[in-house]
């Protein structure tokens, strides 16, 4: 009798269909995927304090892409160094590079910087073009609607919340941008000095141009020569700020925006960094940043 | 027990790696304690980089050449050690020393220029053994396989120039740490052969334990690992003998 009780009992609780595996490469999709689809479990493979182009094999990378049902990374080549050797090893059928679990961002949208022919003297530059496409509100709104779109096929049975959490995404990030725009107004037309270029389409959305970057090639750390050739060059000019992330080394921002009587200003850049815990804090962070930097 | 193998079984190529690399390493291990050259590995291993990075550089990036040109510099190195070692008896382990400094220090600047590198010295250094699949051992399965029967049936001749070969290959496969922890640990605690094997088995096995529980890089836990392996086997000795005494 106690059994059957406790069977019955059993019955009685709802039947919740197990969550959602969301893999997340970098932290800007984990909180994409977690504005669209919140009771998911998401784990993103990167912190906004690591630099994504490199990361130490761990078991769990491993574990979490064998559970993964949808997978958002960057792309257009920059996770080629840990990715593909992840998708092999896990061996998940789910988000191999043909199915709808596997989604590049960077690669459906259109991209700056793209080159034709690259060689290895030339840093690490992506032929693909630059692939930091995350920090540009309008293509990051494109590619919340793609995602939209894979988290329906590849869980059907959820459409319509994932259809409404869009809408609600869209409603408030439209708005955002707006005021975004309005705020950096003062922005436009502006130059900066940047450690890597990763801020290119932040930048070409509010108008600003870059004058140099502290690396002397794409993904080589910058010497003592070439931060004073940069401080020769740049000498009497105005410039906004010398911009790092929360995963770049700040000394020699530091150093070269003394030489040119400016402000060397961290930017979050991926959200889980201070004082950014979601996408609309991370803009809100950046763009009243660069305002004080002023 | 099925679910632990449906979590677990894409560990099965790293470990037999690793299981691979116990195997060789600890005999040669044996051979390195005994003429007391220690160090030879990382030389050997820092030369054979440098083989690779000079090829890297030249623009033949991965294949059969890449392969060629870290043999080749590693044999080289080799060669000369085993001239040396015959010339200046006294002075081998300096001029061991003094090779790899200088070999690691050409890296540096050969790759001084190099976007990815402090990823290819950290490779190199700690090794990706998780990301091995079976496509990257059988090669070196082969490759140990011959080594092993031309080093028994020779009556263990040729050391410097089999010494190299592995050495080459497991370097790029596990990374150097972890090669020189299994050439000489398991060796150290016990001059018996499948002692030796056997505590070098552990040391993997407790290592990707370890790594999998605490979810760290596979390769430094396996270090740290095969040295508690070792101290263990030792210690256990060492309590039988006093209580034995008492």
């Amino acid at each position: 009798m106690k059994r059957n009780l406790f069977a019955l009992a059993l019955l009685l609780i709802p039947a919740t269909a197990p969550a959602l595996n969301i893999f997340a490469c970098e932290p800007e999709w984990a909180a994409l995927a977690k504005e669209l689809a919140p009771e998911a479990k998401i784990y993103s493979a990167t912190t906004a304090y690591q630099d994504p182009h490199y990361i130490e094999a761990r078991p769990s990378l491993v574990a979490k892409a064998r559970q993964a049902d949808l997978l958002i990374c960057t792309g257009a080549e920059m996770e080629v160094g840990w990715l593909p050797v992840l998708l092999r090893q896990g061996g998940n059928p789910r988000i191999q590079a043909d199915q709808p679990g596997h989604l590049m961002a960077a690669e459906h949208v259109e991209r700056l910087e793209v080159l034709g022919k690259v060689s290895r003297s030339m840093g690490d530059v992506h032929a693909a073009g630059n692939p930091h496409v995350h920090l540009d509100p309008h293509r990051l709104l494109l590619i919340a609607e793609l995602s939209r779109d894979r988290l329906i096929q590849v869980d059907p049975d959820n459409a319509e919340q994932y259809r409404q959490r869009f809408l609600d995404f869209a409603a408030r990030w439209a708005s955002a941008i707006e005021k975004w725009e309005q705020q950096a107004q003062p922005l436009k037309g502006l130059e900066y000095v940047s450690y890597h270029k990763n801020f290119s389409y932040f930048a070409d959305w509010l108008g600003l141009t870059r004058l140099a970057t502290l690396e002397p090639k794409p993904g080589i750390p910058p010497s003592a020569k070439h931060v004073q050739k940069l401080h020769g060059e740049l000498e009497g000019r105005a410039v906004l700020a010398v911009l790092t992330t929360a995963a770049q080394p700040t000394k020699n921002a530091e150093r070269l925006a003394k030489k040119l009587d400016t402000t060397a200003v961290v930017l979050p850049f991926s959200p889980g960094a201070e004082g950014a815990d979601d996408l609309f804090a991370l803009f809100q962070v950046s763009i009243d940043r660069l305002l004080a930097a002023q | 027990m099925l679910d632990l193998w449906e979590h677990y079984h894409w560990l099965t190529p790293p470990f037999v790696a690793g299981l691979l690399v116990v195997v060789t390493h600890v005999v040669f291990g044996q051979e390195v304690l005994r003429r007391g050259i220690i160090f030879i590995d990382l030389t050997i291993a820092q030369m054979a980089a440098l083989g690779v990075i000079v090829a890297v550089l030249l623009g033949l990036d991965g294949g059969w050449l890449t392969q060629a040109f870290a043999v080749g510099a590693a044999f080289i190195a080799s060669l000369g050690l085993s001239w040396s070692e015959k010339r200046y008896p006294q002075k081998q382990e300096a001029i061991i020393g003094s090779l790899y400094v200088v070999a690691a220090s050409l890296v540096l600047l050969l790759l001084a220029k190099d976007p990815h590198a402090s990823e290819q010295i950290n490779r190199l250094l700690a090794g990706q053994i998780l990301w091995l699949g079976w496509q990257d051992i059988w090669p070196v399965a082969l490759l140990y396989a011959a080594v092993l029967a031309v080093w028994f049936m020779s009556g263990q001749r040729g050391f410097y120039l089999l010494f190299s070969l592995v050495v080459t290959s497991s370097v790029q496969m596990i990374g150097l740490y972890l090669v020189f922890a299994t050439l000489v640990l398991p060796s150290l605690a016990s001059k018996r052969l499948p002692v030796a094997w056997t505590i070098g088995a552990l040391g993997y096995l407790l290592g990707f334990t370890a790594s999998v529980q605490l979810d760290m890089p596979a390769g430094p836990a396996v270090v740290v690992a095969l040295a508690v392996s070792a101290l263990g086997y030792n210690g256990v000795l060492t309590v039988r003998r006093l209580t034995s005494n008492v």
